[in-house]
């Protein structure tokens, strides 16, 4: 560019651009006639963006994907995704939807081969009892190695995991293990309080693609279970613990499941 | 405030948001992700928006910043497996050129060569060529001052000017 000048770079391309305000506009191109240079380089810059766009603007005539023009709605008008769920919602519904979750719970919960039908929470609840009474073995990956844990249970289960940290409710993780659940592999998350209290997690892919998502309770051989289902997956929190200690800790579950949802996509 | 985004408003911008999506990300269904991300990001963030201001802008400016943030991620994971060494600015841009879907052989190649920029400059360059954005409007959107706007815009015009100078493209022999 031309020292001659008092133009700076910036009015060369605010020129080039047609942004140089207008009382500025007049003397450039005085300048213009002067410098045959900066005239190239203007026309260069214009052609460069001429044919930027003649590059990129086909682009803006493709199709779009049906799931853009789904995202741009309105979040209401769209399934939530998963572990996002209304909250307030989950604690009085709870109570009410028990009975209709019993009903519910005959209809795609039942082990198809001869033997006895097999629930959701009953599957939670056995396993739950199966293990956490093991005094050396309730978990077949420990703490200590949570990451490799998690990332090996959620190949497993074609789906990331997330292990919830219930420290605040007096909870820390044992460790966990891969179940055999009805149809496919359930991954256990064991936790343990410091009076040797356990509860586990059971969390498997749901083929149901239900959008329900209450927290419904069952008892099964003394066993406490919350669970919930949403359109991925089931979860169910199971332990010998009274129903009000057990539905804190699935909130707070649910809360920090929810919160490593958000922070996966890192919005 | 407003608690809605106008949806045919946010229809219509689906394009340039996919467009600038491509541009930054480099790649064809990485871009159609972070398109997603953004908008989800933009209803959780309507509240924020000024009702007859610059949609399009304002989505721009989300978009800008999901993508520095997963960029960082990224970049962060790709050191950790170590498995990735090329870190340099060009990485990661795997947009065919036939995607121009242009005859024009100096076209693809303007194509071919924004992939050599950094991605701050394929920004500020589709936002003010492309796009024709205000500069202060640029400078929100990639959250900098106008100088640095400025001088990102020079720099890309330069350096994209001496590729199509120099550079003898490949291109050119094949056609």
């Amino acid at each position: 560019m031309s020292s001659k000048l008092p133009l700076s770079d910036d009015d060369v391309h605010a020129y080039a651009d047609g942004k140089l305000p207008e009382e500025r506009r007049a003397g450039f191109t005085a300048a213009l006639e002067r410098d045959p240079a900066l005239a190239a380089r203007i026309a260069a810059i214009r052609k460069q963006n001429a044919d930027l766009r003649d590059a990129f603007d086909p682009w803006l005539a493709e199709p779009l994907p049906r799931e853009l023009i789904a995202a741009a709605k309105p979040a209401r008008d769209r399934k939530p995704p998963r572990g996002r769920w209304a909250i307030p919602a989950l604690a009085s519904a709870a109570t009410l939807i028990i009975g209709i979750g019993l009903g519910w719970m005959g209809r795609g919960e039942v082990l198809r081969l001869d033997g006895t039908p097999t629930t959701f929470p009953r599957e939670a609840a056995l396993t739950h009892a199966l293990y956490a009474t093991d005094p050396n073995r309730p978990v077949e990956i420990w703490a200590n190695e949570e990451d490799r844990l998690v990332r090996w249970l959620s190949k497993r289960l074609n789906f990331p995991l997330h292990a919830p940290n219930l420290h605040a409710m007096g909870y820390d993780l044992v460790g966990g293990r891969l179940v055999a659940g009805n149809a496919r592999p359930a991954a256990q998350f064991m936790y343990e309080n410091a009076d040797k209290q356990r509860i586990s997690l059971l969390v498997r892919r749901d083929d149901e693609h239900t959008s329900e998502s209450a927290f419904r309770y069952a008892v099964e051989d003394g066993v406490g279970v919350f669970y919930w289902i949403d359109d991925a997956c089931g979860y169910a929190l199971s332990g010998r613990v009274d129903k009000a200690q057990l539905l804190a800790i699935a909130r707070v579950v649910y809360g920090e499941l929810a919160a490593a949802e958000a922070a996966a996509p890192k919005l | 405030m407003p608690d809605s985004l106008p949806h045919p408003d946010l229809v219509a911008a689906l394009p340039r948001l996919r467009r600038y999506a491509r541009v930054l990300t480099g790649d064809l269904n990485r871009a159609d992700d972070l398109v997603q991300d953004t908008l989800a990001r933009a209803w959780e963030k309507r509240r924020l928006w000024q009702p007859g201001s610059d949609l399009r802008a304002w989505l721009f400016t989300i978009m800008h910043n999901v993508h520095v943030n997963q960029f960082a991620v990224r970049r962060r994971e790709q050191s950790e497996s170590s498995l990735d060494a090329d870190d340099g600015p060009v990485a990661g841009w795997e947009i065919p050129v036939r995607a121009t879907q242009s005859d024009r052989v100096e076209l693809a190649e303007v194509f071919a060569q924004m992939g050599r920029l950094p991605v701050e400059q394929r920004e500020v360059l589709i936002l003010a060529a492309v796009e024709e954005l205000r500069y202060e409007e640029i400078a929100r959107v990639q959250c900098v001052p106008i100088g640095t706007v400025m001088s990102r815009l020079n720099r890309a015009r330069e350096k994209l000017r001496r590729m199509c100078e120099v550079s003898p493209s490949p291109l050119k022999v094949i056609k």
